[in-house]
């Protein structure tokens, strides 16, 4: 039975299956409607963002801080951002190699903007994150994709990568850590796919916006730290994430000079300057103590843990997840397509949790699931579920 | 170590006609105490994820309060999106709805339109023609013209952007008022003038709202959380 002949799954979710983020959005609004619901679904850290921040912000804000900022980011913060990615990234970058983007979205928008014609093609390892496909339909931009699956806990193949190349591919995304998969691209990996870049000529664009957030005994490795690739890359990153930041909008992005100039033009008319406030907070969170980040990264392994094993009494397979906010796991057990069952899950069970198919179409018998709620609240949606599977597994 | 100065592969073509960068301009507004510790208090409550997409509830239902009572234009609060600066609103909309290879007629300063419709492939006039698939006007536009404009849009099937972000006085004139035209009638404004810094702007209206909303979206996510919750202190004791 395909999901559209399927009566367990109601209107408002069928007419927008076929958009990932749409139907992402649509059991969302859904779920916000409903009591007493457990939500797994959207990537928004629970934690605070850390109180030295929220300072940093109110003493600015107080001070008179808040004008206009030129385009491309407050001069300090692009500094202090280009220290960072020199030290922690590895990246040859100074301040002119930066700016700070409003959130992570902008920056892979303004980069495909400046960087994509018509016909273009782009390599996307599948599964994606497809919040990032309207930026590239815009810009008349064709997506190929490129396979990566459970068994090699979806890192990215250089050989992968290298068949699906054509006379027109313009430029390589990469997010590692993925989402929504969890998996990385290990550095062993990274090194031969930017030979083949090289060879090939390939921009790379990568969004390492949960680079902070892997777990032992892996490593976080930026591609654009390789000989020959700071000058093909485009490295996307922001403050979400790590620091619990969502809600700031603050990002920033580093590339080569020309890159950097071309995407603040194209930012300029799209939506100027970051909010003021959010780059002071940026600053502090740069320049702050860094414990925050590594505490958070304690407590989302400790939920891991406890999904994980969820996961095993629920029969899901999964790749190991080597970073991120998610896990993301096979329910084929089940029998359902994965559209049918995150409705189930939700109608039945009170979680959120979303299909598999709002991050391409091939995966209906894949579910993604957030770490984003306390430990407790976890265990109470694993508890949940469960009995959901048990009625309606084949 | 080196910094990379260039990209070996080239840039798009549509990144070539778009303007250098503008200073930002100079002699911001003080920001209101209350504003401030409004945007304080929204920090200390935890308001520092994601808001919904479209915007605060709060902020959103301002927005329809306004149009209704000062221009007795009737917009459901879903239909209204809180955008990054009116900048955003316009790009969104402009990208949007003209359409690639058409025209975009414009009777006044297009000057604030002009990046966007370069980046979308859509050409600016400023008299009738066949081709024209939105027109876009502000209160600067002399009222005449904006009326004659209007009701030729009647007979078409325009989108209509009308843009108040950088109105020095507006009248209570709005293209909506024509209910023949309302569903095709977006609305622009911003709190630019009085928190330039905090890129606070929004888009209001049309048949289109929803795809506008899923436009801003994919751009941004969502508006700065913080700069809402100052933006709504502001509009609640300052207008």
């Amino acid at each position: 039975m395909t999901m559209n002949e399927n009566p367990n799954i109601p209107d408002e979710v069928r007419a927008v299956a076929a958009d990932g983020t749409q139907l992402r959005y649509a059991l969302m609004e859904m779920a916000g409607q409903m009591d007493d619901i457990i939500t797994l679904g959207r990537g928004d850290p629970d934690l605070p963002t850390p109180p030295h921040i929220v300072e940093a912000a109110n003493q600015a804000m107080r001070e008179g801080r808040t004008g206009l900022t030129p385009v491309k980011g407050l001069p300090q913060l692009r500094g202090a951002i280009a220290d960072h990615m020199r030290e922690y990234n590895g990246l040859p970058v100074g301040a002119e190699n930066v700016m700070v983007t409003t959130g992570g979205q902008e920056g892979l928008f303004l980069a495909i903007q400046a960087l994509i014609d018509p016909g273009d093609e782009i390599l996307v390892p599948d599964p994606r994150y497809t919040s990032y496909d309207d930026a590239i339909r815009r810009a008349g931009g064709k997506m190929v994709m490129v396979s990566t699956d459970r068994e090699d806990a979806f890192n990215l193949e250089a050989e992968a990568v290298e068949a699906a190349i054509t006379p027109a591919s313009k430029a390589l995304l990469i997010v590692t850590p993925s989402n929504p998969t969890a998996g990385i691209v290990t550095e062993d990996r990274l090194r031969a796919i930017a030979d083949v870049c090289i060879r090939h000529n390939l921009i790379v664009i990568v969004d390492e916006i949960y680079g902070r957030i892997v777990y032992e005994p892996w490593r976080h490795f930026s591609i654009g730290s390789l000989p020959g690739m700071a000058e093909r890359t485009i490295t996307l990153d922001a403050f979400s994430k790590a620091y619990a930041m969502t809600g700031w909008r603050c990002g920033y992005v580093a590339a080569p000079e020309n890159v950097i100039d071309a995407m603040a033009r194209v930012k300029q008319v799209t939506t100027g300057p970051v909010a003021t406030v959010s780059q002071w907070a940026g600053l502090a969170a740069l320049a702050g103590p860094q414990d925050c980040v590594s505490d958070y990264l304690k407590i989302y392994t400790k939920r891991r843990a406890v999904l994980l094993d969820g996961l095993d009494r629920m029969g899901f397979a999964y790749g190991e997840p080597r970073g991120g906010l998610f896990v993301w796991a096979d329910s084929s057990s089940t029998g359902i397509h994965a559209a049918e069952l995150s409705y189930l899950l939700l109608k039945e069970g009170r979680v959120l949790i979303f299909p598999g198919t709002a991050f391409g179409e091939n995966w209906r018998e894949y579910v993604r699931i957030t770490l984003l709620e306390p430990i407790e609240t976890l265990k109470e949606a694993v508890e949940r579920m469960l009995p959901v599977l048990a009625r309606y597994r084949a | 170590m080196q910094s990379p100065q260039t990209l070996s592969s080239p840039l798009a073509e549509r990144v070539a006609a778009l303007d250098d960068l503008c200073s930002p301009r100079t002699g911001d507004p003080d920001v209101p105490a209350n504003v401030i510790e409004a945007a304080v208090a929204a920090l200390a409550r935890g308001e520092t994820h994601y808001t919904d997409r479209p915007g605060i509830p709060e902020f959103r239902a301002w927005v329809a309060d306004h149009l209704r009572e000062r221009y007795a234009v009737v917009v459901d609060p879903a239909e209204v999106t809180i955008t990054c600066g009116s900048t955003e609103a316009r790009f969104v909309t402009m990208t949007l709805l003209a359409e690639a290879g058409g025209a975009v007629l414009c009777p006044g300063d297009s000057s604030r339109i002009r990046g966007a419709l370069h980046i979308l492939g859509a050409e600016i006039i400023d008299s009738i023609r066949e081709d024209i698939s939105l027109l876009y006007i502000s209160p600067d536009v002399y009222r005449e013209t904006s009326i004659e404009l209007l009701q030729h849009a009647e007979e078409t099937d325009w989108w209509i952007v009308y843009d108040l972000s950088f109105a020095k006085t507006a009248p209570p004139f709005h293209p909506a008022q024509n209910e023949r035209l309302a569903s095709r009638v977006v609305t622009i404004d911003s709190l630019s003038a009085a928190l330039p810094g905090w890129r606070l702007g929004w888009m209001a209206g049309s048949a289109a709202a929803l795809r506008l909303r899923a436009g801003k979206q994919a751009i941004t996510i969502c508006t700065t959380a913080v700069s809402q919750w100052a933006g709504l202190e502001w509009v609640r004791t300052a207008t």
